[in-house]
């Protein structure tokens, strides 16, 4: 029992240290960089010809984002707010708070990325499980052979060829945005279809990408099961092949694979980054880039730390609850 | 001092010769040596100048003069494809060589010495294994305006440390408790010593896993990054060219010959550098049959 509690204080001081470590670093990097952001936006208010009074607001702006502060209180009223669940104003988009941008684009990458990842979780994991069970016939190993092939080509390549067949040559689908201009979102057929029809390529970018992933740790896994000793037992004993695949072989392999399920689906909080950038989609992975480029500091806490906090989340209960799951791993002490 | 090289080299050949019998291995190995030797000689016999903004006529579809045609803003693309995949190669070899050293380097001496010192580098490892190194790249790349293919390779490096110390570790600590160790620790031999002489020999095969690994990490997450119009400002690689590309709209242009010459190369890469994986992988670890 003392090992158990070992354990799990251990994964939680790392949980917390984690956080606490990556939120320091995301106070930190921006403010390396020279020119503060409200500098950069008086910047552009100038080239735009405003002159009069915009030194002053830009003043007004910094004492109220708490910016003309040393940079020790600034840090220590981060982490506080942290606690708090507080991730205060967008600087570039003003009045609105980072929770209400994040809020906007949360839907988007959840619809596109729970999906598909849920599709190419199952297809992967019924594919490979069916290709590991059958490894010597020449179909299986063809399969593996060109999935190896396809997993080998990155994810944005594989956007960029699927935009040129799709969007360019076939023209059947759009190569960017979440939806047609001129459509107002709301809970309209009209709207819905839109919307499948725009995230179908970035939806297949991420399917083909992932898919290979499952289907070869999936049937690496079977085969590998199916040399043991309990399977070849089974068969000795004469039960039935479908029986011995399901309840021995497929069994013994989900495990691993579901613990890979839970890890893809924290990732959704950080967004497809380089998809959703390439296909110009407005969700998570969009929303960061943009609150890097333009030096945000309050949107770049704000979003990159709630995908580092789902993902260690999600890191933390699969160290936690693995153990329970799977008899034969034990908590480990030290 | 030529004692140790000796008997280093001695170790260090067997896992040569397996290698180089490895038919997977040879066939990535030579097959990604053949585009590298192949951008080099061409790198030396095409005039640079050519890769310069101007330096001939914009958007040329492929012919005799220019094989790969030319881009929007007038540069040899057969130009461009020889410096991108050197310079690539040169992100990959440096982000490689310094992940994988420093990251052997923690594991040793993490799992090595053990105690506090292992205590506080193991968190470290794992906090930076934890951390999503792709998001923290896009920040620090987008603010810090990376300009020259040595920074990105840096950067890169940076986080590309801790999955060597990690793997490293994890043999040291089941390796340092074989009699050989004991025997040498009896004999009078140090800590440094120990780990050069008797342990290192033994993870030599790891580490050069991890270092191809490494650099095909560091070459993919520098074409991501570069797509982002992240990438080093003042040298082309092959994902600048992508960038370069996509931001000017070549495929709606139809300027095939302008963005599918670097995925081609690109895929290409990760194609060679997988096998040569697979077949580090065969030789480590015998039973793991991954074709």
């Amino acid at each position: 029992m003392g090992s158990t509690l070992r354990y799990i204080v251990g994964r939680l001081a790392l949980y917390v240290l984690t956080i606490y470590v990556s939120a320091t670093l995301i106070f930190i990097i921006p403010r390396l960089v020279p020119g503060d952001p409200l500098t950069i936006y008086y910047d552009q208010l100038r080239e735009a010809g405003a002159i009069r009074g915009t030194a002053e607001m830009i003043d007004e702006y910094r004492k109220m984002f708490g910016l003309d502060k040393d940079i020790l209180t600034q840090y220590f009223s981060f982490l506080y707010q942290l606690i708090r669940g507080e991730l205060g104003y967008s600087i570039t988009q003003f009045p609105t708070k980072v929770s209400d941008l994040i809020m906007r684009a949360l839907p988007w990458s959840i619809g596109l990325l729970s999906v598909t990842t849920i599709i190419s979780w199952l297809l992967g994991t019924l594919i490979g499980a069916i290709a590991g069970w059958f490894r010597e016939s020449k179909a299986s190993q063809i399969l593996a052979t060109s999935a190896l092939f396809l997993s080998t080509i990155p994810y944005y390549i594989l956007a960029i060829i699927l935009i040129f067949v799709f969007a360019y040559t076939l023209r059947l689908f759009p190569a960017s945005g979440g939806h047609s201009p001129g459509i107002t979102p709301g809970l309209s057929f009209t709207f819905i279809q839109n919307v499948l029809w725009h995230s179908f390529l970035p939806a297949l970018s991420i399917l083909l990408s992932s898919l290979t992933w499952w289907l070869l740790s999936m049937r690496a896994m079977i085969s590998t099961i199916k040399g043991e000793d309990f399977v070849i037992m089974a068969e000795a004993k004469g039960l039935q092949r479908s029986k011995i695949m399901w309840s021995y072989a497929i069994r013994n392999a989900i495990l691993p694979q579901a613990t890979g399920l839970a890890l893809s689906m924290s990732r959704i909080f950080a967004g497809a980054l380089i998809t959703e950038v390439i296909f110009g989609y407005p969700g998570l992975g969009t929303l960061i880039v943009t609150a890097i480029r333009s030096v945000d500091y309050f949107l770049i806490q704000g979003t990159v730390l709630l995908s580092i906090v789902a993902v260690a989340t999600a890191n933390l209960f699969i160290e936690l609850l693995y153990p329970l799951i799977d008899p034969r791993i034990r908590y480990r002490g030290s | 001092m030529s004692f140790i090289t000796i008997k280093k080299l001695k170790f260090i050949e067997p896992s040569i010769k397996k290698a180089f019998k490895n038919r997977i291995f040879l066939t990535g190995f030579s097959l990604y040596m053949i585009l590298v030797i192949a951008c080099i000689i061409g790198s030396m016999i095409t005039p640079r100048s050519l890769t310069i903004v101007g330096a001939v006529e914009p958007m040329l579809p492929p012919s005799n003069k220019h094989p790969l045609g030319t881009d929007i803003l007038g540069r040899d693309i057969l130009a461009q494809l020889y410096i991108s995949t050197i310079n690539s190669s040169k992100i990959g070899l440096i982000a490689a060589l310094i992940g994988t050293f420093v990251g052997s380097f923690i594991g040793f001496v993490s799992g090595y010495y053990g105690k506090s010192l292992d205590f506080s580098l193991r968190i470290l490892i794992d906090v930076f294994l934890s951390v999503p190194s792709l998001l923290f790249l896009v920040l620090i790349s987008a603010l810090v305006r990376v300009v020259t293919i040595e920074m990105m390779a840096l950067l890169i490096a940076a986080f590309s440390w801790p999955w060597p110390a990690r793997q490293v570790r994890a043999q040291v600590l089941s390796l340092k408790e074989r009699e050989f160790v004991y025997l040498a620790k009896l004999s009078g031999e140090g800590g440094p010593e120990i780990i050069i002489r008797e342990l290192m020999p033994h993870l030599i095969p790891w580490m050069i896993a991890n270092f191809v690994n490494a650099y095909l990490v560091a070459i993919l997450t520098e074409a991501g990054l570069s797509i982002l119009g992240l990438g080093p400002q003042m040298d082309i690689t092959l994902g600048i060219m992508l960038w370069w590309a996509l931001s000017h709209a070549a495929i709606f242009r139809g300027l095939w010959w302008w963005w599918t010459p670097p995925i081609i190369l690109l895929i290409y890469s990760f194609f060679t550098l997988y096998l040569i994986q697979i077949g580090l992988t065969e030789i480590i670890n015998p039973r793991a049959k991954v074709m």
